[in-house]
Parts: C-alpha cells; structure tokens; sequence
C-alpha cells in the first residue's frame, strides 16, 4: 500500500479511537522522548558536546544536572543518548553503566551493578564474583589500567544522585570522581538531583575533585507558552493512520485551548505547577473520558479533570465519617479554638461532647463510653489525629495527648456538603463558643 | 576463574582523536590528569620531602612526615613527583635501591584493608586483612640480608582511623623497629589531625617531621595555569589573571582553577572567538560559583512563590525562623486572596509546599506529619525577598 493510500485510508471510528488512546498514553504515562526537547538548547548543547568529548576525545568530565522534579532531567539525559547512538563513533565505544540511588542503597551494592553492567572480567553470567573489598580493587585496577586514548570510555549516570552521597565515606563518589580527574581510563559521571544544595553535601575532598560543572533545568514557561504545551500534547501526529480524524482531532484540541473555560483551568493548574508531570496526569484523566461515544475532548471534561486533581484528600474522608466521628471533630475543633491548638485527650473530647448534648438534650446522640472510644480509634486510624508525643505506650489510651490534623476551614466546608447533616450538629460547630 | 581474572577495560575500536585545534589543545592541557612532569609554584616543599626521604633511604633507617593541606594544593601530586625522580636516581646508582608502594584511605573498604594491600603491594601475595597484618608484622621486625628500604605513601590519613587505632599504630610504629627499614609519609587535609584524633602513642610516633601546604595565591594560581599551556597562545593574560585571582580568594584549589579555565575554552569556541576573553572567563566563573537558588525561586510556580511569600510573613508576625504549615497556610489564604487567586485547597497548599522542599528551598519535617509540620527557610529571606521582587 503506498503512503499517500495509506493517509487517506479511513478507519472505522472505533478503530481510531483506540489508536488515540495508544499514542497518547504512550507519551502521558510512559514518558515516551519527545522529537526535540524543547525549551533546554542551551543545556542540551553543553551536555551534548560533553559527552561526545567523552566518547570521541577520551576526555574525563563530571556534571550533574540539578532541576525539581518533573523538570525534564531524565528526558534531556535519554534524548542526548539517543542521539549520541546514532553516530557510529561514539555508539562503537561509549560504555554506558546506569545506577540508581534508590535501588543501590549502598556502596556493595552499587559496585556489583557497576561490574556486572561493565561485563569485567570476575563476572559469570551475571554474578559478580569477590567480597566487597576485592570487587573494589579489581574495579579500581581496570579503570587505572586504561588510558585515554586507547581504551573505552565509560559512562556513569548516577539517578537521583543525592542518596549516594548519603553512603559511609562516600567511596564510590570519590573514586568515581578521583578516576575523571586523574590519567586513567575516561568516565563520564553525570549525576541526577533534585536537590539545589547537593553540593554541600559532598565531602571536601570528594567536592574539591568534582569538576563544579551544574547544569540547571528550570521551567521558565510563560502561560502561553503552556498552552501551546498543551496543544502540542494532545495533538496526534502526521503518521496517524487515518488522516481525516487525525485533522478533525487536532482541530478538536485547538478549539478546547481556545475556548474561554479551558483556559480557566489549565490556568489555575499553570499557577499551581509548570512541570510536566502534573500536566500528563490532568491529561489523562480527560483522555479517559473519550469513547466511541464521544470521540473528542470537550471542556467539560477538562473541568471534571481538574477537579479530580485538586480534590481534597483529608475533605473527601470527612465526607465518609459517621455523625458520632464528626462530632467528635467538632468537639475537638472547639478545643482547639479554646486553648490554642494545645494537645486534648479522649476525656476532654468527650466532656466538651457533653456540653453539647446537655445543651441540646437531644437523647438522639447518647453515646456509651466504649462507642465514643471505638469512634475516637477509628479516628486515629484514618490518621486524622494523631499522638501528640509519639506512640508512648505507657499512658492509658483514655489519656493520650492527641493533636487534630486537620485546618478548620476543611472542616467547615466538609460540614457544608456532608449529606443530610442534623442541623443542631451544624449549629454547634459555627457557635464560637460551645 | 575469576582467581586469575585480569582488571581491564576493552579497547575501542580506533585510537581516540587528538586534538584539532589551539583550543581543544589547551583543552587537553589543562585537563587535570594532565599532571606536567615537574609542579611549579612547589620547589620549597619538593626539596623538602626530596631530603628527607633521601637521607633515609642513604641511612638505610625509616622515620614518619606528616603532610597536610586543603584539598587540590598539590599534595600527592608533589610527593608522586619526589618518587619518581628518587626512582630515576636510584636507577641511575646514585642512591640505593629501594621499593615505592602507595595506599589511599578513600579506596578501601575498610581501615584493615590497609594490611592486605600493602602486602599484596609488597609481595604480589593475596591474604585476609588479619593474616596480612602479622605477615607483615614478621617482614618489618625481622632482620634479613639486602633488604631494601620500602618507602610507603598513605593517602587520606583520616579515614584509617579505627576506634582503637591500631591500623595506624601499626603504620607508625613499624619505622621505629630498627629492622624495618621503612619510610612513612602520610597525607591528610587537617593540620592538627594528629593532635584531634589521634592517641598520645600514636601521635608520639608519628613524631614532629610535618609539613603543610598553604592554599595557592592568585600568582602561584596563574604561573600554573600559564606553565601548562606552555607558550601556546589561548587565553588574554586579563583572562587568566582574573580566574586566578577569583580561585584564590575562594579557596586556592588548583583544581578548580583548572576546570573555569577548561569551561571558558569550551564557551570560546562556541562563540567563534579565537582567544578566551574576559566575557568567556566571566561567563564560566558565574555558571560554577553563583548559586541557583535565586533562579529556582524566580522560576517557580505563582501558587509556591506565594508559598514562599506567606512563610517569610509569617516570619515576621511570629518572630520566629519556624512555623507550622497550618500556620503559613493562613497567610497563603488571604494572599490569595489580595492577588484576587482562587483559593488554594489543603492537599494543593501541601503539594506546593513539598515541592519547595524536595528542592530544598524549605526545609521540612517528615510529610506524615500533614498540616502540624514544620517549615523552614534553607535560603536567606532577602534572597527570598530578592528574586520575588526583581520581577
């Protein structure tokens, strides 16, 4: 079939609908490379050139990108690789060897990954052979035997970079950096962080042989510069098997950027956080909507999206409380008003309950003693409270100091839309004083 | 196998490219592996370490030197530089012969692993730590004929320390045995690190022979510099001068004199100059001192610069350089409200809130703590004040 038959092929809708959902989950949730990485030229050419000196010069460097999360670290990082794969030269001898501060958790473990991923020489398949001492040296020796001209350079990527400077003595950030700054094999290190001050964290020594080379991500978008983000991430691509929807989808997506409500909400999600991450997981949640049924993504749907994402966690428990538990919420909020957020205990909840139930004589929310106990643990389970000291043991359960974790303004909106709230309960809890 | 495995990294393909061009040439020189042949700016303690070592090994006795300095002042690199020339006498029978081994702290395991290398250094033997330190304990306390003096460097002194000290006991001791013949020079960063850590027998052995090494001046800084590029014309002498002048007063590392001048070859050659000018150097010199912290602010979100705002008022009503996040987050509110935002629920304000800490704007306690924990600033609240005004 030619390629111009292929576009113009049509597709029953069906069809084109799951095609969508494929290609776009693709990019929200499995983090897919884009084309270009936009935004970063400056930092994707540095990192680039230093690595490509690297592989093709034998030039020993060391660099960390530092950016908060979701700033596109990891991206940049994968993108240039994929680049740097296309040339035969540097893809014929640039060794690449991956580590992970949360998966090597200390520096054993992270050597073992380092000679197995080199494939030395004690190596079998993929056990590494040697105690941790032995495994060090034979490392140390390989890399000291090499030299810059002849032998392979290697590429260290430390992910998130922070913990492993959290390891004893930092050996590993020491050699590794010793090795880049000294005649021996070339490395490349380059390190991943989210952390601004991670260079005080290294020791002296370990500081002094790094090369200081940072390399920082920082959104700086513009909210029409969002918006085209937006668009960009919705949009489907040329090689979309059926032209004609890929052409009425995309228009789809530049009327929703346009229209008056969208923009609404992706601005109030622009103010809260510009990175990548949050924006794909509000897309998501509006791709989901689109079926057969309705084949595009409206406003509304956005709407309902970013709802869901700023919806209240602690709120949204209150909403399922029994009204014994939310009394007894409101007893502690009085509490709280009273003496000044000082920590109460199940006693003092209950008494302030009983003030209420005097007033009110209302036999309807007489309680045992054990029920209001059982409602307080449950309380304490959903951690809404919490002890006030740590879990100290020795004290009664009845006498614990507890500390209510929640603001009051949460309360006294989950009170607005709890369903069917006795009145006299809603009264309590606006009267200042119980 | 793996008994005789060989240590070494594969060969690439085609030998690595040389250097093009002036620049990448200077590149390559100033490198810090690039260790010349002879240190400038280091003769007085060259000569020094040079005498004492010789006379040693001409006595055919041992003794101890303690060298110290701040990291990246040419410690190792002056001694690795005494060995060798020693080395070259002693081929050339000036000099008795006599065997050179070097240990580092940083690249053991363990401080006992001292012994297994040392041996394995000595005699090409393989033991436990524990059998290593009495073979060597034999070697060092017996007599035996033509036995060569060994001269032992012990990099990063400080991290050999054990509880009981004995692995540097042990390091020390062995010189005063009259059988020994051993030469100790042991290289940490502290000056008073005998005097700190170290147990009256200990510190007595290791004896009064120190040396330290100051931090380089802006001169010795730029006579470096301008040695290793060796007449090769790249840099405007204002260029260098300024870098080194810079170094200096930060720390006096050669190293990262080193490395701003590495960095502004390579911003020069993107900008298509033919020498490394002023603009080049300054460029290099803000990219690796300057701190990110006011850029972060500046780039964050509206809702965490408003974060930020209501934390330092916050502040200031209490007095305080702490506060709950309960607390901060009613400041947040009426913010939001003057800047006429929609109002910011719990779960945002904590997700803002959490996101300036992972970046360590704020410091925070443990988030299982919600709305009770507490924030700090890890940045000064001017520079806070500074970025959020400047725009």
């Amino acid at each position: 079939m030619s390629k111009r038959k292929a576009k113009d092929a049509h597709l029953p809708i069906g069809e084109c609908i799951s095609q969508v959902h494929q290609i776009l989950r693709k990019r929200f949730c499995h983090q897919q490379l884009p084309d270009k990485p936009e935004g970063v030229e400056a930092q994707h050419k540095h990192l680039a050139e230093l690595l490509k000196r690297t592989a093709v010069h034998g030039e020993s460097n060391s660099v960390l990108i530092v950016g908060p999360r979701g700033s596109g670290k990891t991206m940049l990082l994968r993108s240039i690789l994929r680049e740097l794969s296309q040339e035969t030269e540097v893809q014929k001898n640039l060794l690449q060897v991956h580590l992970n501060g949360l998966l090597q958790t200390d520096d054993r473990i992270a050597l073992k990954e380092i000679t197995r991923q080199l494939q030395l020489e004690n190596v079998v398949g993929d056990r590494v052979f040697g105690s941790f001492a032995e495994n060090l040296t034979f490392l140390l020796d390989a890399l000291k035997k090499g030299d810059r001209s002849s032998s392979r350079p290697v590429l260290f990527v430390l992910d998130e970079f922070d913990l492993f400077a959290y390891h004893k003595n930092q050996t590993l950030l020491y050699n590794l950096f010793d090795v880049a700054q000294s005649a021996q094999a070339p490395v490349a290190v380059v390190g991943l962080t989210c952390r601004l001050d991670v260079l005080e964290l290294l020791e002296k020594r370990v500081k002094s042989r790094f090369s200081h080379r940072q390399i920082h991500l920082l959104n700086k978008l513009t909210f029409p510069q969002y918006l085209e983000r937006v668009r960009d991430q919705l949009s489907l691509p040329d090689d979309f098997p059926d032209g004609k929807f890929a052409q009425e989808w995309n228009a789809a997506v530049t009327t929703l950027c346009e229209d008056r409500s969208a923009e609404e909400v992706l601005q109030r999600h622009f103010n809260s956080s510009t990175d990548f991450r949050s924006l794909h997981t509000l897309l998501i949640l509006c791709l989901s909507r689109v079926s057969v049924a309705r084949p595009s993504i409206t406003p509304a749907d956005l709407l309902d999206a970013s709802r869901l994402c700023l919806a209240d966690a602690n709120a949204n428990m209150l909403h399922g409380l029994s009204i014994l538990e939310l009394c007894l919420i409101i007893a502690m909020k009085h509490l709280n008003d009273v003496y000044e957020g000082e920590p109460f205990n199940l006693q003092m909840v209950h008494n302030e309950f009983k003030k209420f139930l005097q007033r009110k004589s209302n036999s309807m929310y007489n309680f045992e003693q054990p029920v209001i106990m059982k409602a307080f643990e449950h309380l304490q389970q959903l951690e809404l409270i919490r002890p006030a000291d740590g879990a100290s043991a020795k004290t009664q359960r009845e006498f614990q100091l507890m500390r209510l974790m929640l603001d009051h303004g949460q309360i006294m909106e989950a009170l607005q839309k709890y369903p069917q709230c006795p009145t006299d309960v809603k009264q309590w809890a606006m009267s200042a004083f119980a | 196998t793996h008994h005789h495995a060989t240590p070494s990294i594969p060969n690439r393909a085609q030998p690595a490219r040389r250097p093009g061009n002036i620049l990448e040439e200077a590149r390559a020189r100033l490198h810090v592996s690039a260790v010349p042949e002879s240190l400038p700016c280091r003769e007085q303690e060259f000569q020094d370490i040079y005498s004492f070592v010789e006379s040693k090994v001409l006595d055919g006795t041992g003794g101890c030197m303690y060298v110290s300095g701040v990291p990246g002042t040419g410690k190792t690199a002056t001694v690795q530089e005494v060995m060798r020339c020693l080395q070259h006498a002693a081929e050339q029978d000036e000099i008795p012969p006599f065997v050179f081994i070097q240990i580092n702290g940083m690249k053991m395991t363990d401080p006992h692993q001292a012994y297994a290398q040392i041996l394995q250094k000595l005699t090409g033997q393989k033991a436990t730590a524990d059998h290593a330190a009495a073979l060597l304990e034999k070697r060092f306390s017996h007599p035996a004929p033509r036995k060569e003096t060994t001269v032992l460097l012990v990099d990063e002194l400080d991290l050999l320390w054990t509880r009981k000290q004995n692995v540097m006991y042990n390091l020390f001791d062995w010189p005063t045995r009259r059988h020994a013949r051993l030469v100790v020079l042991a290289i940490a960063n502290t000056m008073d690190l005998p005097e700190r850590i170290l147990i009256n027998r200990v510190a007595s052995r290791l004896g009064l022979t120190r040396m330290s090494f100051q931090p380089y001046s802006f001169k010795q800084l730029q006579q470096i510099v301008t040695s290793r590029l060796n007449k090769l014309k790249a840099f405007e002498d204002d260029a260098l001068q300024i870098v080194s002048r810079k170094v200096a007063a930060l720390s006096g590392d050669a190293r990262r004199c080193l490395d701003i001048c590495r960095r502004a070859t390579e911003i020069c050659e993107r900008s298509a100059a033919r020498l490394v000018g002023m603009s080049h150097v300054m460029q290099a010199l803000d990219e690796m001192f300057s701190s990110p912290y006011v850029a972060a602010i500046r780039s964050a979100s509206t809702q965490e610069q408003l974060f930020l705002r209501a934390v330092i008022a916050e502040f200031r009503r209490l007095g305080l350089e702490e506060a709950t996040f309960q607390q901060v987050r009613s400041k947040h509110q009426a913010l939001c409200r003057v800047e006429g935002l929609q109002p910011v629920g719990v779960s945002e304000g904590l997700a803002a809130c959490r996101r300036l800490g992972a970046c360590r704007l704020l410091l925070l306690e443990p988030s299982c703590l919600g709305v009770l924990q507490r924030v700090r600033l890890n940045v000064s609240q001017d520079d806070v004040l500074f970025a959020l005004k400047a725009d």
